[in-house]
């Protein structure tokens, strides 16, 4: 009786039930589409480190420390033979680390000087170009962020100073062969790629390395000789580290929105409510008890949250189902800021979000329907009928 | 209590709190209502009319005294026993008709039979004939905002008797009618209270309506000054 009644209601109140789905529609897709964003900032982080960097994960030498840069000096060796075969195979791709200084216009910069080997396929960087160079002494690939910052444009040339093996500075020239657009400025701001053999040469390092970066799916290998292996799971540790980090933020954006939403859903429900007194004195009057007044106002929250989860699938489903497929292009480049942001961001609405969000929403809508209609079902129906407003 | 005995009050005293302190608007009402009665409680604004008729619908509660409707008493009745006792006996006709605005005309006259559970086609059957009784057949899919006054009363009028009350109360009926309705609206009324044996219980001022009832109970100030049964040429 009080589903009929209910919904008699909704469909009877065009308007009004219209804009109370729609506020609750509105709010249900706004946590839905600013939570998906989040979450696909922090995934494409996570991809975009594994797909330009990691691949499948590294073997590194025993001494290689990223963080110490005072260490590069001396993580380098010949590879172990079996991590060697996977080279050979090019199923690995070796790369030289050191510390070198260049001197775009007369400044003078600290980078990180890698080596790799251009005909790689291993990570998502184009280090083809470094090929392609042959009247070039030392071809140089760099980020778009570190020729922003250094000022040098594809074909300028700038002096390089290292320290060899032997222990002893060295100079030459270098020419920008490409510049990279790369959304992980971990391989860009700082760091300068020269093709490996020419590293190796510069550095009198022949056939060293500092890290071997593996194929997806490759298997460890058995015999790693003193190198030490590093998988995935332990490469993006530093960025499930920010993500984790980051958690209690996203649960108060999270909070936020819903306390937004509740706020939006509460206002349409309360008006529309407390509008309704004169409604509620007439079916107090015709018989109805306060707990079935309740119940069905309600219950008219409940066919309103269902009907807002109808409106967010039809037609806000569509934008997030483009959104989702297509991305959002950011107005600016966050990656000076340190951020690894992707230029269109692409939302992940997990099941998990939607399920959730579904929950809280449905719980907000009965729950500020049922406080509402409970104080009004307590009124004297003299006072209902009378329209009496509720303080 | 005689067994034709609808409505008994005794005693009956109703204090409303103003600021600090309390305005009694029924003092020591005494009155018993037979079934079939056609009742107006007469009187000019704040006699109590009105709240008399509130709590004998159970509406309102009492100060002292006792009063019992259709041989239940109201003084210790929950609010879940008066609202069915509503439903199930009573009916109720507003001066501002109370209609549900999002509801056809069908709508609101089915909506008592809902609250009482009838099944859908017994339902339909008794909101045709109500809606018959008050000549609105060919309005009954229109929205209230689509009717005049007097087809405003005459839908509540069907809504207050289409579950066939052995009481029914009308506050003000014909206020917001001008005299041509008001007069069709109290013929509808004489008509079925003959026709139902209904007993009808008015509270108003209105004179149009003093010519069609056979007892008039008049209020001043809360107390009863008047109790005058007529005896009417149709009755």
């Amino acid at each position: 009786m009080l589903f009929k009644i209910a919904f008699k209601n909704l469909l009877g109140a065009k308007l009004r039930t219209f804009l109370n789905v729609f506020v609750t529609s509105i709010s249900f897709f706004m946590i839905i589409f600013v939570s998906g964003l989040y979450d696909g900032m922090r995934q494409h982080a996570k991809q975009v480190t594994i797909d330009t960097e990691i691949a499948g994960g590294a073997y590194w030498h025993p001494m290689y420390d990223p963080m110490d840069p005072l260490l590069f000096e001396d993580a380098h060796s010949t590879l172990p033979p079996e991590i060697d075969g996977l080279v050979q195979e090019k199923k690995a791709v070796p790369v030289l680390v050191s510390q070198a200084a260049i001197y775009p216009h007369g400044r003078i910069m600290p980078v990180v000087m890698k080596g790799i080997d251009p005909n790689q396929n291993i990570i998502n960087m184009p280090t083809e170009v470094l090929g392609k160079n042959k009247n070039t002494d030392i071809p140089v690939l760099i980020g778009k962020e570190m020729a922003s910052k250094t000022k040098l444009e594809r074909g300028d040339s700038f002096t390089i100073r290292w320290l060899d093996a032997d222990g002893t500075y060295d100079a030459d020239e270098g020419t920008v062969v490409h510049i990279m657009d790369t959304e992980n400025f971990k391989i860009d701001i700082g760091q300068i790629w020269v093709p490996i053999k020419k590293a190796q040469e510069m550095l009198e390092m022949k056939n060293e390395v500092t890290y071997v970066s593996y194929a997806k799916e490759e298997k460890e290998v058995n015999d790693l000789g003193t190198w030490v292996h590093r998988d995935v799971d332990y490469l993006i540790q530093d960025i499930e580290a920010a993500i984790e980090a980051d958690k209690p933020g996203n649960q108060i954006m999270f909070a936020i929105l819903l306390c937004l939403a509740s706020i939006g859903i509460f206002n349409a429900q309360v008006l529309s409510i407390f509008r309704r007194g004169k409604e509620i004195g007439t079916l107090m009057a015709l018989g109805m008890t306060r707990s079935k007044v309740v119940a069905l106002f309600t219950m008219e929250g409940g066919i309103n949250a269902v009907l807002a989860s109808a409106l967010t699938v039809f037609p806000f489903g569509i934008i997030l189902w483009w959104t989702a497929e297509y991305g959002i292009p950011m107005p600016i480049d966050y990656s000076e800021m340190g951020f690894l942001m992707a230029t269109r961001l692409i939302p992940v609405y997990s099941m998990g979000l939607i399920v959730t969000t579904t929950i809280l929403v449905f719980v907000i809508v009965i729950t500020v329907s049922y406080l509402p209609s409970r104080k009004i079902s307590k009124m004297k129906p003299t006072d209902a009928l009378r329209g009496k407003i509720v303080s | 209590m005689e067994n034709n005995t609808v409505i008994s009050i005794q005693n009956l005293v109703k204090r409303f709190p103003v600021g600090g302190d309390f305005f009694t608007a029924l003092k020591n009402v005494d009155l018993d209502l037979n079934k079939g009665e056609f009742t107006g409680l007469v009187g000019p604004s704040g006699s109590g009319k009105t709240t008399l008729l509130n709590i004998i619908g159970g509406l309102d509660s009492v100060s002292e005294g006792t009063v019992r409707v259709l041989d239940q008493s109201l003084d210790n009745t929950s609010h879940n026993e008066r609202a069915k006792l509503r439903r199930k006996y009573m009916g109720f006709i507003f001066q501002s008709y109370n209609l549900l605005p999002v509801y056809t005309v069908f709508e609101n006259v089915e909506l008592p039979l809902i609250l009482n559970k009838i099944d859908s086609d017994e339902r339909i059957k008794k909101v045709n004939q109500a809606i018959e009784w008050v000549g609105l057949t060919s309005k009954r899919n229109s929205k209230p905002n689509m009717l005049s006054g007097g087809e405003c009363q005459r839908t509540a009028i069907a809504r207050a008797l289409v579950h066939q009350p052995v009481l029914v109360m009308a506050d003000e009926p014909t206020a917001n009618l001008d005299a041509e309705n008001s007069h069709n609206i109290m013929k509808i009324l004489t008509k079925l209270n003959k026709e139902l044996d209904t007993s009808f219980v008015f509270a108003t001022h209105d004179e149009k309506i003093m010519g069609y009832l056979k007892r008039i109970i008049r209020l001043e100030d809360g107390k009863i000054i008047q109790d005058e049964k007529i005896k009417r040429e149709d009755s």
